[in-house]
This record gives structure tokens, sequence and C-alpha cells, in this order.
């Protein structure tokens, strides 16, 4: 009999949805060949299994360790290019995605990969600030900085010594696909980062991994033993150094300077700017820092050229974005599309609608310190003008859905409290306003609110968003201030508040 | 400590030594210290003051600082319970509440026997597959409060 080739995915969260049980299952079944992929991103559909048919792959969905036999026997497969949630996507960045083994570099070659690489080193560095310039990618980390603008100071400041940081620390619940890209193609992240380094003439780069991913900071050092071993580190002139440091759970982490602190091994405390880490950063050197999925990005734009990539998206947000959909949908997972759509749309084509047994109640865009959308909102395009001008942002592109059963106080508690205990305490209105708004939020929970105490956290909000040094308190209020505008009534429920006078 | 406690606290710390003119790293030397050790005992702090060549104060304020580095040892099985918001949404709160009514323990302590510890952590980043569980290494993904018991037997 002719062996059936299968494909499965070894990511985090396929193995979460029981991948490994299948795997362990299957070890010693000579009818297969099993091979250990990245993941699709369509987690709602996984542990799922592909099959190599003759008219190409095949998927089996929510496998048991006995649907073997019917996968073998090639019974009930949906061919991968008909199953809606990845049809209607544009996959660029995660184009290799569900069908390379993350850790075979030819793999990684034989699509595509280095071809960026090997464009950039026919470039001069302003040549290649310049067609980022054109591609007019901002950052994915959640400022939405332009990168042309973040390289070229750090190419023209001139030192011995420069640094190339990828922040992986992703730090907003709701987001993952730092840890897919991590975990499914870490020679991307690698070649964005080399393009960097080249650019700016960086001699050492550092990926600063959240201590919670243990599997990405193993697939990425074993990538880096690998890019070392094919000679990709060797520069013209010198040796290339690239390491992963991994951090130790602080959210405040994430922001750059803070990052820079940690990566130096002191507290994560967020520093005043200027001067940006592009002029001073890492040991008071230039230093680029950027998101994971920056530098993912960043391969096809050389491969391709920058008007390519300026050629998808919306005026002021170019290409794609990497959503993640979690919470109460249907189908939560990873989707990737040119800016523009509706958040309605995401949420309907992609989201499938609301889980089993759930009613829409609201949706969070943006990780912890994102706005809360009531139904009646979700036309918005996703795009940064739109969301800026709702004031409400993007972040790093995580959407949570909650359902009827939220209790909108508590969750309001929830993010101030979040604030509180992530706060690094560098400044006052975050320290203690976030303090303050808790135990406020805490009074309201306890029915003992009152309609001064709804005004003194609007007051308080006022003075956070604007005295702040960084987004950690500059952004705690929109959460809560967007659940108080939109759910009001769950707020105004308590024992004072029905009092006459 | 123990004698084997501090010896090989001693050849880790030896292993971080900075090697002038390079500058000392206090967080990267307590997480080798914590994966040697399964937390950082506070008393260890003079002697990697020392070794590092600063003041003990640093060292206690980056090991207070970062939420990741353990000071008291964990039980056997470390469990954590991710309270980001997708997981929230998926009703983690009520996973919590049954793990800490079958294990008779509360979030942030040790069971009486010190098998297990119970821990909240922020996103595990299995956002998509959430709620998320996480013992020792292992992510378990969907998990619903009436399975808690068959989830934690394989520990025990
Ligand atoms: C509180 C806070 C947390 C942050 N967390 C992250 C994070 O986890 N990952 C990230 O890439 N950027 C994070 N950022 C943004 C970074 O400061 C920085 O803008 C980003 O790494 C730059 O990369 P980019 O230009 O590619 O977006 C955070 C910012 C703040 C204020
Ligand atoms: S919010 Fe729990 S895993 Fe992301």
């Amino acid at each position: 009999m002719k062996t059936a080739r299968l494909h499965l995915s070894n990511d985090t969260s396929s193995l979460a949805a029981g991948a490994g049980r299948l795997a362990d299952a299957w070890s010693d079944r000579p009818e297969i060949q099993l091979i250990r992929t990245s993941s699709r991103g369509a987690f709602f559909l996984e542990p799922m299994v592909e099959r190599d048919m003759p008219g190409g792959r095949e998927a089996w969905f929510n496998v048991m360790p006995e649907d073997l036999p019917r996968i073998v026997g090639g019974i009930g497969g949906t061919p991968v290019t008909e199953i809606p949630f990845l049809q209607q996507q544009t996959r660029c960045t995660f184009a290799n995605f569900g069908i390379t083994e993350p850790l075979a570099f030819d793999d990684y070659q034989r699509r595509g990969g280095l071809k960026g690489l090997a464009q950039a080193q026919s470039l001069s560095p302003e040549s290649i600030v310049e067609e980022l310039r054109i591609s007019r990618l901002r950052g994915r980390g959640g400022a939405a900085f332009p990168v042309w603008k973040k390289w070229q100071v750090a190419q023209q400041t001139g030192s011995e010594q420069k640094y190339v940081v990828a922040n992986a620390d992703e730090g907003d619940a709701g987001t993952y696909c730092d840890r897919m890209i991590m975990e499914g193609d870490p020679f991307r992240l690698i070649e964005g980062m080399l393009i960097c380094a080249r650019t700016i003439g960086a001699t050492r780069g550092y990926i600063y991994c959240r201590y919670e991913y243990p599997a990405a900071a193993r697939a990425v050092k074993f990538a880096i033993q690998k890019a070392l071993e094919a000679g990709l580190l060797d520069f013209d002139d010198y040796p290339f150094d690239l390491g992963v440091v991994v951090g130790a759970g602080s959210y405040v982490c994430g922001e750059e300077t803070a990052l820079l602190e940690s990566l130096e091994g002191r507290r994560g405390v967020v520093l005043a700017k200027p001067p940006y880490p592009a002029e001073s950063g890492l040991y008071g050197k230039p230093t680029v820092v950027s998101n994971v999925l920056t530098f993912a990005t960043i391969p096809n734009i050389l491969a391709n050229s920058g008007a390519w990539h300026a050629s998808l998206g919306t005026e002021g947000s170019r290409g794609t974005i990497a959503l993640q959909l979690g919470g109460r949908v249907k189908q939560p997972g990873l989707v990737e599309v040119p800016f523009g759509l509706t958040l309605h749309d995401v949420l309907d084509r992609f989201g499938g609608g609301l889980a089993t047994g759930s009613r829409f109640k609201a949706v969070q865009v943006g990780g912890p310190l994102g706005s809360l959308f009531p139904e009646s909102q979700l036309d918005i395009p996703i795009c940064y003008d739109a969301f800026a001008d709702a004031g409400a942002i993007l972040g790093h592109g995580g959407i949570v859905v909650y359902d009827h059963e939220t209790d909108m106080v508590e969750l309001a508690r929830h993010f101030m409290a979040f604030t509180a205990d992530e706060s690094c305490g560098k400044c006052t209105p975050c320290r203690i306003g976030s303090v303050r708004g808790r135990e406020i939020l805490e009074r309201i929970q306890s029915g003992q609110g009152t309609a001064e105490d709804l005004t003194l956290l609007s007051d308080l909000g006022a003075t956070m968003k604007i005295t702040s040094l960084c987004a950690l308190g500059g952004r705690a209020p929109y959460p809560v201030e967007t659940a108080i505008e939109h759910f009001g009534e769950e707020f105004r429920q308590g024992a004072h508040f029905m009092r006459p006078g | 400590m123990t004698t084997l406690h501090g010896q090989r606290l001693t050849e880790t710390l030896e292993s971080c030594r900075p090697l002038p003119p390079e500058e000392p790293n206090i967080l990267q030397t307590l997480l080798a210290v914590q994966s040697v050790l399964g937390h950082v005992p506070p008393n260890a702090i003079p002697q990697i003051a020392q070794v590092l060549d600063i003041a003990e104060a640093q060292v206690a304020g980056v090991l207070s600082y970062y939420p990741d580095l353990l000071t008291q040892s964990a039980g056997r099985h470390l469990i954590r319970v991710c309270m980001g918001e997708s997981c929230l949404a998926n009703r983690s709160s009520l996973v919590l509440r049954a793990i800490q009514d079958h294990l008779r323990v509360s979030a942030g302590d040790n069971e009486p026997e010190n098998r297990f510890t119970l821990e909240q952590m922020s996103c595990a980043g299995n956002c998509a597959v959430s709620p998320t569980v996480m013992i020792d290494e292992d992510l378990h993904g969907r998990v619903i409060h009436a399975g808690i018991p068959s989830l934690l037997e394989p520990y025990r």
C-alpha cells in the first residue's frame, strides 16, 4: 500500500487543541507519513489534518485519533482551497503557514525565502530606506510609526556599534501572530532583521521574547543556528551576532524603552523620549526596535518592491493587517487581509458570528488598552485613520468578542486592575491613577457608587490620558470609558444612584 | 538553602560573572538561578550582588519587579490560569474557581500537600483555543470548568 502523506501543525495552539494526541496515537502507523508543519491559523478547525491528494491538499477538521481510517481512505476531506475562512484571505506575510516545516531551511528557500535579503544586498542602505518609504509600511507593534523613518535615523546616526531588536514581548492579550511567526516561520523574522542590520550597519541583534512563549524561543534559537551554519550571519566585513533573550512577565516591557532597560537586565521601567532608541537605545547606541510582525513583513517588500506593498490597503494604512480573532466568536483564528474591511465584515465573514449560545455584547480591538465597540458601531473600517478618528487603536490587531453574559463593571474593573498591576511606577498618573480608578470601580461594583464617582472617573481618565509617560497610563482609560459610554446603565445600578437628589 | 542548593547556586553565578568591560545583567542572572533552583531564594541576594559587583538593593529591585521571577519554591506542578481578555470572555474565571474548589487552594498559593501551586497568568498566546490553563510547560486549550478533575488527574 502507498503511504499517505499527512500534514499536522506543530503550533502551540494546535497542540493545545489536541494535535499532539494525534501524533502520539499515530506514531507507529506504517500507512502514513506524518509531516509537522506550522498552522494555517484556522484554529477553530484544529486539530486539522491535511493530506496530499492528486488534486492538491485536502483537509479533515477537528480530528480525533480514530478518524485515521477515513483520512487514509480519502473519505470526507475538503480541498484546502475551498475553506472559506482561508479562501477569503490575502496571505502575504503568512503565505507559508500550514504549508512548510517551520525549521526546514530549504522549504523556506523553495518558497521564495531569502529573495528579499538578496535584493537588499544589491542595494545601498539609502535605496533600501527609499524602498521602505515607497512601501509606506508602518510598525505593527501598536504605535504604527513609519518604518523607514526609524531606519533612516539609525542609519544616519554615526556609531561603531548599532543594534537591531525584535520586540517579541507580544503582551496584548488576544494576540498571537508574533508567536505564530516565531514558531511557524522563524526564518522570515531572521531575514527581516538581517535586512535591517545591513541597512543601518548593526553588528548585533536580539529577539526579546516573552517568558510565556518557550516553544517560540526554542524555534527561533534553532533557526538562528541554521542561519549561522548557512553563512547568513557572515556580513561582508564582520559577523552579525544574533541571540534570543527571554523576559520575565512584565507587560510594560513591551514598551520599547522599558524593553531596552530589561534587555540590559534592569527593572523594565519606561524612559522619557527623546532621545529615541534609533538615536540612543541599547547601551546608549543607535537601535532599531521593531515588532516581530514588522520585521517579518519586510522580506516580501524587498522581494516584490515597495510599490507592491503600497498597492494594498487604504490611503493611510498600506499592506495587510494580521487580525487575531478571539473571545466568543464562532471561528477564532488568524486573518490576514488588506486594511479597509469593516469590523462587521471581519466578525461576520471570518468570525462566523458568535459562539453557540452567545449573543453579541461588545468587541474590543487592540488589546487591553483598546476601545470597546457596541453593535451599532461595527461599520468602522479597519485602518489607522478611522480608528484614530474614533479615539480607538488597532494596536497589534487583537479582536476579542464579549457576549451577553459579560459584566461590564467587572470588565472595567479588570482593565484598571491590569494597569495598576502592570504600571512600571515611573510616572504618577499611571501608578496612582490606575489604583484610584480600580478603587472607584470596586466601589461601584459593591453597590456603593454615586454619580460623583462617574464624574471622578472621567476626570481621572482625562488626567491620565494627557499626563502619562507612555500609552499604558495614557490608554488605560479608553476601555473603561467606552464601557461606561455604551453600557452606562450597568454602572448606575448601585443603591446610591437610586436615591433621589 | 541546602548545601546542594548552595553549590548549584555558586556554580550558576560563576557562569554569570561579567567579564569586564561587560556589564552585569541582573535579570538574566536571576533567570539562570531560577532555571536551576526553580525559584530565586531572597537569602541568595547578597551572594548574587557580590558576584555581579553591584548593590544588594539593585538585585532586590529587579527580583521584586518581574512577575515571572518566583521567590518561593512552587509545588511539584505549577498551574497557571490565563486571565487575558480572550480567556475571560470564554469564562476562565469559572475555570479558576473550579480549580480552587477542587484543590482547596487560592490563586497565588501552594496547595497543602505541596503538589500544586496555583497562579493566574496574562495571555499565553493561545487565545484562539481559549480558555487556557498551563500546567508546567503543557498548554491546555478549550478548558471547561466541569472538566477540571480529569484535567488534573494525570498530574497527581
Ligand atoms: C505599555 C506598552 C506595551 C507595548 N507592548 C508591545 C509589545 O508587546 N510588542 C510590540 O511590538 N510593541 C509593543 N509596544 C510598542 C513599542 O513601544 C514600540 O512602539 C514597538 O515595539 C515598535 O515596533 P513597530 O514600529 O514595529 O511597531 C508597547 C507599547 C506600550 C506603551
Ligand atoms: S487571552 Fe488567554 S491565551 Fe490569550
